[in-house]
Order: structure tokens, then C-alpha cells, then sequence
């Protein structure tokens, strides 16, 4: 199919009738007379065109886009499992949609972020959890403002976080938000924490801590990960683990009994919630007992007269979005833990793992695989030792052309040309199967027809795009 | 219900391939004593069971048959097809569109975003979305405290009392000093420190600042002060001057209003604008339009990535990285759908409206409007018996206004009432209707 569809702005211009608002009914008054004329804007530059060529305008555009509903995704990193019909339904009942965030009579919402609160500091092992995170990088950004109010109620500077070079981008990105320098700590040649080194680190006196998510970026689990907690715990750091790999440990270990003091989580991830195109997310905070007074407001408490809404504490960092964090998407989570339970969230986590090794198995056997060991949810591919110059951009473009999304490409930093590869737990073995096809197909083409990757994609709506030049001339709108 | 799809069977194939034995093995890096026996939980539940007990939920929540209730959260008539669209799996089921090949249906909708957003506003470039309106100010200090290299910002009172809360907590996060004060005082405190002054109009007690005047005050003495603007409900903008023509540098609102469902607040849409000159330290996700390298071909991708944390990570403007996509669509539709015929009738239903109120409330005897300026959907008044009102509110199926005690406790006896073109005849009649009978309540009456 060919991209090439006009822009909704060059569609209609012609006045079109639509019937979206009724008709004023009260007596109006002239504009002018109550409002002065230097308020009042002149033009509005956005076409009047009709439903009948809207519908059909984004038709087209959706059917030039892929989701999970199309086929295996298997961005690293990213979870992009299937996402449940049922939760959408729960999302759009009114007596949720229509919810208005500052009304009264909101007993319903407010028992369910209660127990959903619940319900993920049992599956992390964390004593408390905020809702209000719109996103995992907000999640980062609000436990680190705890790690430095933590310190500052202490009275003791400490203004630097270890964070190793696995780590998603978003981690020394939060932790400068929060104020904080970084300190990068190398991985050793098994992808994990190296002790020495991060002893080094913490002995210097103003490190606040740690960021690490595991299993790390390289889909590998630290086996040393009390030690690494326990070494940061000595010096007086905190422990803070990134969530966004939680998938593959759900039902099977908790961070908080890796020795972690506070977890963000990414319900748009590991909870089935849609990833709608990059957004909306929402990313729980959790944290041990000893932080709770830490936590952003505001917070819902149980007492004896039922849930209320505690909005002053003084030791809160304060609030980090208004209102109550993304209710419906939230919803949507709880909706996935309520179908799933305790043993369908276990095997989550198997499966998980099962799918990730099933095609870590089959796809090392025509590329390279740097960290060759049993792998968690995700694993990384190199574009090493592949023939005539094949990159790993080549080999994703590739991968469009067969109709797959491709992997995560040039992530982990740690791995050059890196493909990084998370099936999921929701891909069937022949989705797999297809999958692992495809790669050995495009290896051979690789060898024999390396002008396919070369030229790729050839097959989809449109082909390679220029995107230097896009940088340099950047055109963001029409 | 778990979604897989594996049978044993299966499972016993692809262990073999794998070369272990069971699934337990694949777990063998995890320390024994970290593995948990299982969680405390209860059962999956079936899809029917679910929605009833999601249903059971829903009933402890009031929904009201008309809202006189605003302040930052807004019910706005939305057209089918704005549902219809981003139900499109195609679009929700994405991720963020980085292979551009494919994923140019959505890409070509965040261009068309952008688009709308920047015709809107009359503002030179926006982004791809924030999370909302609160953080969209927050991100907009650090931007102006990273372009002018100064960290000082001003905020002046009438901004939403919770993204003033927002602000204070990212700005402590970043050291930036946060001085509040109100339009009067503003003189006293700008010099030439200060990286921004952060205003909202119209402002959350409802009135329309002259943006112009004021950035004329700001810029004559201090030309390199960042004006930044915010609005909760940019429906106003159909009818309102546009940041764009007021010499603002930075405009961000919040789009719930744009065919998003309130929801208890979430998740709604951070829109964020500036001018061209800032584009390298603007947050957040960019669309660019771009030819085929070996083609003619228009297409579209995510650009000047540099900016962002997956490239830049600690050097980052920001850290944002998922933000409101689906959201940004829904805003898309509703802004087309619409259109300029459209938009200019919500925003003067919503001003005629709510002023055809104002005037009524006026009328009864022991309510006072408070606002000194002109206003869009949204105003205060002081009320003779505050109880008796919400108390009437609700026994005629209306949500009664925000009581503003909620926020600012010593204006106690206020009401901020939101009138917008879902009032209809009938629940605006109620609504005075209510006003009157709470006077007659001398019991309630508050001292």
C-alpha cells in the first residue's frame, strides 16, 4: 500500500454542516459588548470538512500502521504484549469515563486505586505505592525526588547516582531532573554489576545510590544482586530498580527481595495497558516502609471511617501531577491483574522467559548473540560477523519488508549494533516460528542478495526516509 | 483468563529446543532464596465475572445528568468518531513510531497534530504531547531556566492551585528558585535574574488577562524574560486571541478538553508550544516531514532526537519519553471534527453560556460575582448558604460547582462555577433554580 495520503488539511475548506453542538438556547448577547475586541482572535485556520471524509482519511492512515493487533513486536525492552479487549470496554463505562477528578461520590475509584495499591506492593514486596506517575520516566523522576528528600530531611549531602551502562536512557535523563550528577559504571563481561567497582564508587562518600533494572537490558539476571544491594545499603545509598524488564519476574521474585528500596513500574509494559502509539502510560512508584512519608500527594489511606484522601503530609516531595495519575488507563491494569490472578501472573513470567530463550535458541544459530547464557525476557543480537557489510539497520529494514515489526535497534549501548529482541509471553509458538523464518531468510539474503537489505524496505507504504536532512531543515508542521 | 497461548505440549517442544528440562531452569541466575512459592492473590477471573465486578465498582460512583464543575477538568460534547478512530487497533496497539516505515499512519496523524495545534495557537512549533498541563508548565520553567541560563522563575497567582504545586516540585528538583506572586506585584519582583514569568489565562478563578499589555510590560524592561502561558480549557482559543499573536514563548495547556473523556482525571493531554527560535530545547517527542532518500516521496519520522533522553541521556532537556500519543490523536479529531465553524460555535456557546449564568446568579439577591475582569466558561461568586447550594445541586442530578475552600481555605462561602455548551437550557434553569432555593434555607445558612 502507498503511504501518500493528503494531509486532513487539504481535504474539505467547503463549509460543512455538522450537527456536533446543539443549538444555542438562551438569549445571547453581541460579543463585543462583553468581551473587548483586542480579546477576540480574527482568523482560525483549520478546515471545516466532513465526518463521511475524516472516517475515511484516518482509516487509511491506521491501515499504513502497525500494532500489536497486527503481528509480533518484538521490541526489546518495550513489552509490547497483546492487549486485552475487555480492558477497553471497562475503560469507556461512564461510570468511570465520565468521573470527574475533583467530584465527591467517587468511593468506586477510589477503592480501586486502592487495592490496585495493594496489589502491586504484593507483587513487588513494597510496603507502599503512589499512582500518580503518568509514565515510566515520571516514575523515575518521582523516586529519585524521594532518594533526595530522603538525604535532605537526613541533613546529608549526597548528590550523585550510580548507574551502570546497560541502564535505559531515561535513567541518568531522571536522575538529572532530580538534581543529581551520574556516575556510570561499566558492566562486566557477563553484563553484570561489577563489585569491585561499584564498592569503589559507593566509598566515595556523596552517592546516593543506585539505578538498575534486572533483569538489565541485556535480558540477563545480576546474580549477584544482594551483594550489589547489600554493598550500596552499607555505604548508606538507596537501591531504586527500573521496572521496565518486570515482565519476566512477575510471580517468580520480587525487588524488594532483591534488596531494592523503591521500584517504579510500567503498567503500559508489564500490565497489559496499550501502548497507544507511544502513550498514555502510567508508572507506579513503590517504596519500603521507611520512604512512605516520602511519597507524593495525594495519598489514599484506609482508616476505620473507610479510604480517604490525605493531601498534607510535610515530608512528601510535594505533588508531581494534578489530580490522580492516569485513572483509566490504571483501570486497565487492575482489570489485567483482576483476569489474570495470582497463578495466570506467575505464568506470565514463564512464559515469558520460555519465548524469549525458545527464540534466543533458534535465532543464535545465524547471528551473533555477545551474552550467550539463559536470558530472562529479552535478549541482544549483533550485526557482527554478518556479510557484506550488513548493518543492523539493514537487517530491521529487512524485517519490515516481510511484514514484522522490527526488534530495538543500536539498544544496549553496550552491545555495538545492537538488535534487542523481546517476544512476550502472549506470541504462540508459530508466530515465533514465522518470526525466526524470516531472520534466517534475511541472514541468507545477507549473504546472496545483499542489495535487498540494502534497498530495504522496498515493500512497505514508503521507503527509507532522509532523515538528516529532516534534522537539519526540520519541517514539524503545515 | 491469561492471554497465552501455549499448551504443555508446546511448552514440553520448545523446552526440549532449548535444552532444559522444565521452565524452572530457565529461572537458574536467580539466587534460590529469591524465588517466591507464589503470590498472595486471588484467582483469574472470567471476562463475564470481571465487568461485573468492574460494574459493582462503577455503582459506587455518582455519575450526574449535567456538571457545573470545571477547575481544570471538563465535560465537552465529543463526536463519535473521535472514539471510533483511536479504537483503531492499528493506532493503539503501536508503540512509539520508530521505524518510520511502518508506522507513517500514525506519524502522519502526530504531523497532523502538530498542525492543528500550531494553527490553534498561532504558536511556530508544538510537540508531539505531555502528559498534561501541570508537568507541560513544570518542563516549561526548566526549558526557560536552561535557554536563559538564569534560575529564577516567577509564577503569578491564578494558576491552577495544583500545577503550582507541580511547578514548586520540579522546580526544588532542579534548584530553580520559584517566586509567586500576583499580577500587581509582578514589577517589584521581575529584574534581571528572572528566566520567566508563568501565567495563566484564562486564569483558574476565570479571568482573561490582556496577554498582550502583559508581555508588553514583561519584555519593554526586560526583553530576555521568557513569557510563559497556560490554560486549562484551550476550547476558549475559537474565540480568543491566540498565544501565538500575544508574543508569548512558550504556550502549554491542558487538551482534555479536546475530545478526551475526564476519567477521574486521566490520563488527559499535555500541549506544549514555542517559539521557532527555542526548537533544540523544546521537550519531548518531534514528527518532521521528510522526503524518501531514494525517492520523491513525502513521509514522515521522528526527528531532532538529539534533544532527547535515548540519545543524549544525562544531557537530555528532558527526561520524558512515553507522553500522551493516543491522547494527541484523540485531540487531532476533535479539533477536525470540528473545524473553524465548529470551534468558534463551542467556544461562544461556552461564553454565552456561562455568562447568561453569571448574570442570572448576579441577579439573586446575597450571591456576588467576584471577578474583576471578563471570563470564558468559568467564574467565582460568593454565595449566601455554600451548603444549601451543592446540597440542591445534587438533589436535582447536577454536579455542583467546585467549592474553592478546597484549595484556598479562606474563601470559604466561593464557588467556581463552569457553565459549557452541555448545559443545556433545562440544567441551567435547575442550576438558578437551586442558587434560589438555597437562600431560602436559613438553617444552613453559613456565618
Amino acid at each position: 500500500m502507498d503511504a501518500n495520503e493528503r494531509l486532513i488539511f487539504n481535504k474539505g475548506n467547503e463549509l460543512v454542516q455538522q450537527n456536533f453542538i446543539p443549538k444555542l438556547d438562551i438569549k445571547s448577547e453581541k460579543i463585543e459588548e462583553i468581551l473587548p475586541k483586542n480579546l477576540i482572535r480574527d482568523e482560525l485556520r483549520i478546515p471545516d470538512v466532513s465526518e463521511v471524509e475524516i472516517v475515511r482519511h484516518y482509516l487509511k492512515l491506521s491501515k499504513i500502521n502497525y500494532g500489536v493487533d497486527s503481528g509480533i513486536y518484538p521490541l526489546g525492552s518495550c513489552t509490547m504484549k497483546y492487549n486485552p479487549k475487555v480492558n477497553e470496554i471497562v475503560a469507556r463505562m461512564t461510570s468511570f469515563s465520565k468521573l470527574h477528578p475533583l467530584q465527591d461520590g467517587n468511593e468506586g475509584a477510589l477503592e480501586i486505586l486502592y487495592e490496585i495499591s495493594q496489589m502491586l506492593c504484593e507483587i513487588t514486596g513494597m510496603d507502599g505505592f503512589t499512582l500518580q506517575p503518568a509514565a515510566g520516566a515520571h516514575g523515575e523522576l518521582v523516586g529519585l525526588l524521594i532518594i533526595k528528600k530522603y538525604f535532605e530531611t537526613k541533613g546529608i549531602v549526597k548528590n550523585k547516582i550510580i548507574i551502570p551502562d546497560s541502564a535505559h536512557g531515561t535513567n541518568p535523563a531522571s536522575a538529572k531532573m532530580a538534581g543529581f550528577s551520574i556516575i556510570e559504571l561499566q558492566s562486566n563481561e557477563h553484563g553484570e554489576v561489577p563489585l569491585d567497582h561499584l564498592e569503589y564508587a559507593m566509598k566515595q562518600g556523596d552517592v546516593a545510590g543506585i539505578m538498575l533494572t534486572n533483569p538489565n537490558t541485556l535480558g540477563v539476571f545480576d546474580r549477584q544482586i544482594k551483594d550489589i544491594t547489600r554493598i550500596v545499603h552499607e555505604h548508606g545509598g538507596l537501591c531504586y530498580y527500573d521496572g521496565a524488564n518486570l515482565n519476566p519476574m512477575l510471580g517468580i521474585c520480587r525487588p524488594k527481595d532483591m534488596g531494592f528500596d523503591i521500584v517504579h513500574l510500567n503498567l503500559h509494559k508489564t500490565f497489559s495497558t496499550p501502548h497507544g502509539g507511544g502513550g498514555p502510560g502510567s508508572g507506579p512508584v513503590g517504596v519500603t516502609n521507611e520512604l512512605i512519608p516520602f511519597l507524593p500527594i495525594p495519598c489514599i489511606v484506609s482508616t476505620k471511617k473507610g479510604l480517604i484522601c490525605n493531601y498534607d503530609n510535610h515530608e512528601s516531595i510535594g505533588r508531581i501531577k494534578a489530580f490522580w495519575g492516569n485513572f483509566s488507563i490504571i483501570l486497565r491494569a487492575f482489570v489485567y491483574i483482576l483476569s489474570l490472578g495470582a497463578d495466570g501472573l506467575k505464568r506470565v513470567g514463564q512464559i515469558a522467559v520460555l519465548n524469549a530463550n525458545y527464540l534466543k535458541t533458534l535465532l543464535k544459530k545465524k547471528y551473533n548473540l555477545p551474552y550467550d547464557r539463559i536470558c530472562q525476557h529479552e535478549f541482544v543480537l549483533s550485526d557482527k560477523y554478518l556479510p557484506n557489510d550488513i548493518t543492523t539497520e539493514d537487517v530491521a529494514k529487512r524485517i519490515l519488508d516481510y511484514g514484522f515489526y522490527a526488534p530495538t535497534i543500536y539498544f544496549p549501548l553496550v552491545v555495538n549494533g545492537a538488535l534487542m529482541v523481546e517476544p512476550t509471553e502472549t506470541e504462540s509458538k508459530d508466530s515465533l516460528d514465522k518470526f525466526v523464518e524470516v531472520m534466517n531468510q534475511i541472514c541468507d539474503e545477507a549473504l546472496n542478495a545483499p542489495e535487498k537489505l540494502k534497498n530495504a524496505p522496498s515493500n512497505t507504504p514508503i521507503g527509507r526516509l532522509d532523515a538528516v536532512n529532516a534534522a537539519r531543515k526540520p519541517i514539524l508542521h503545515d | 483468563m491469561d492471554f497465552i497461548s501455549h499448551d504443555e505440549k508446546t511448552i514440553a517442544e520448545m523446552l526440549k529446543i532449548i535444552n532444559v528440562s522444565e521452565v524452572d531452569d530457565l529461572f537458574q541466575d536467580i539466587p534460590k532464596e529469591l524465588i517466591i512459592e507464589s503470590l498472595n492473590l486471588s484467582d483469574g477471573m472470567s471476562e463475564p465475572d470481571v465487568l461485573d465486578k468492574m460494574r459493582e465498582y462503577g455503582s459506587k460512583n455518582n455519575i450526574y445528568s449535567h456538571s457545573f464543575l470545571g477547575a481544570g477538568c471538563y465535560y465537552h460534547y465529543i463526536p463519535s468518531l473521535v472514539d471510533f478512530v483511536i479504537s483503531r487497533s492499528e493506532f493503539y496497539t503501536s508503540y512509539t513510531p520508530y521505524q518510520a516505515e511502518a508506522s507513517q499512519g500514525y506519524l502522519q496523524a502526530i504531523y497532523e497534530y502538530q498542525s492543528v495545534i500550531s494553527r490553534l495557537t498561532e504558536m511556530e512549533i508544538a510537540n508531539a504531547s505531555m502528559y498534561d498541563g501541570s508537568t507541560s508548565l513544570a518542563e516549561a520553567a526548566i526549558m526557560a531556566s536552561i535557554i536563559t541560563g538564569k534560575n529564577q522563575v516567577i509564577l503569578l497567582e491564578g494558576v491552577h492551585p495544583e500545577y503550582i504545586d507541580v511547578v514548586k516540585t520540579y522546580c526544588w528538583g532542579q534548584n530553580i528558585e520559584l517566586k509567586i506572586t500576583s499580577e500587581d506585584k509582578l514589577n517589584d519582583v521581575l529584574n534581571e535574574d528572572i528566566a520567566a514569568v508563568m501565567f495563566q489565562s484564562p486564569n483558574f478563578f476565570g479571568d482573561i488577562t490582556d496577554v498582550l499589555v502583559m508581555s508588553n510590560k514583561v519584555k519593554d524592561k526586560y526583553p530576555n524574560c521568557l513569557l510563559i502561558q497556560c490554560m486549562t480549557d484551550p476550547t476558549c482559543l475559537g474565540l480568543l486571541k491566540p498565544p501565538g499573536k500575544t508574543n508569548v514563548d512558550i504556550f502549554v495547556a491542558e487538551g482534555q478538553s479536546f475530545g478526551i473523556d475526564p476519567s477521574f482525571g486521566g490520563p488527559g493531554l499535555g500541549i506544549f508550544t514555542a517559539k521557532k527560535k527555542y526548537l533544540r530545547k523544546i521537550p519531548g517527542r518531534l514528527v518532521g516531514k521528510t522526503k524518501e532518500i531514494n525517492g520523491n516521496r513525502e513521509g514522515f519520522l521522528l526527528t531532532l532526537q538529539a534533544r532527547e533522553q535515548h540519545i543524549r541521556r544525562e544531557k537530555a532537556s528532558s527526561n520524558i519519553c512515553t507522553n500522551q500519543a493516543l491522547c494527541s490523536l484523540s485531540a487531532l479529531i476533535y479539533l477536525v471534527s470540528l473545524g473553524k465553524t465548529g470551534l468558534r460555535e463551542i467556544a461562544t456557546q461556552n461564553f454565552q453560556k456561562a455568562h447568561y449564568v453569571k448574570k442570572a446568579l448576579a441577579s439573586i439577591p446575597g450571591y456576588k460575582i467576584l471577578n474583576k475582569k471578563p471570563t470564558y466558561n468559568e467564574f467565582i461568586v460568593m454565595c449566601p448558604n455554600i451548603n444549601g447550594l451543592i446540597r440542591e445541586c445534587k438533589n436535582m442530578n447536577l454536579l455542583p460547582p467546585l467549592q474553592v475552600s478546597t484549595y484556598y481555605p479562606e474563601m470559604s462561602d466561593v464557588v467556581l462555577v463552569c457553565v459549557t455548551e452541555l448545559n443545556s437550557r433545562k440544567s441551567i434553569d435547575k442550576f438558578i433554580k437551586a442558587a434560589k432555593l438555597a437562600i431560602n434555607n436559613e438553617e444552613e445558612r453559613v456565618d
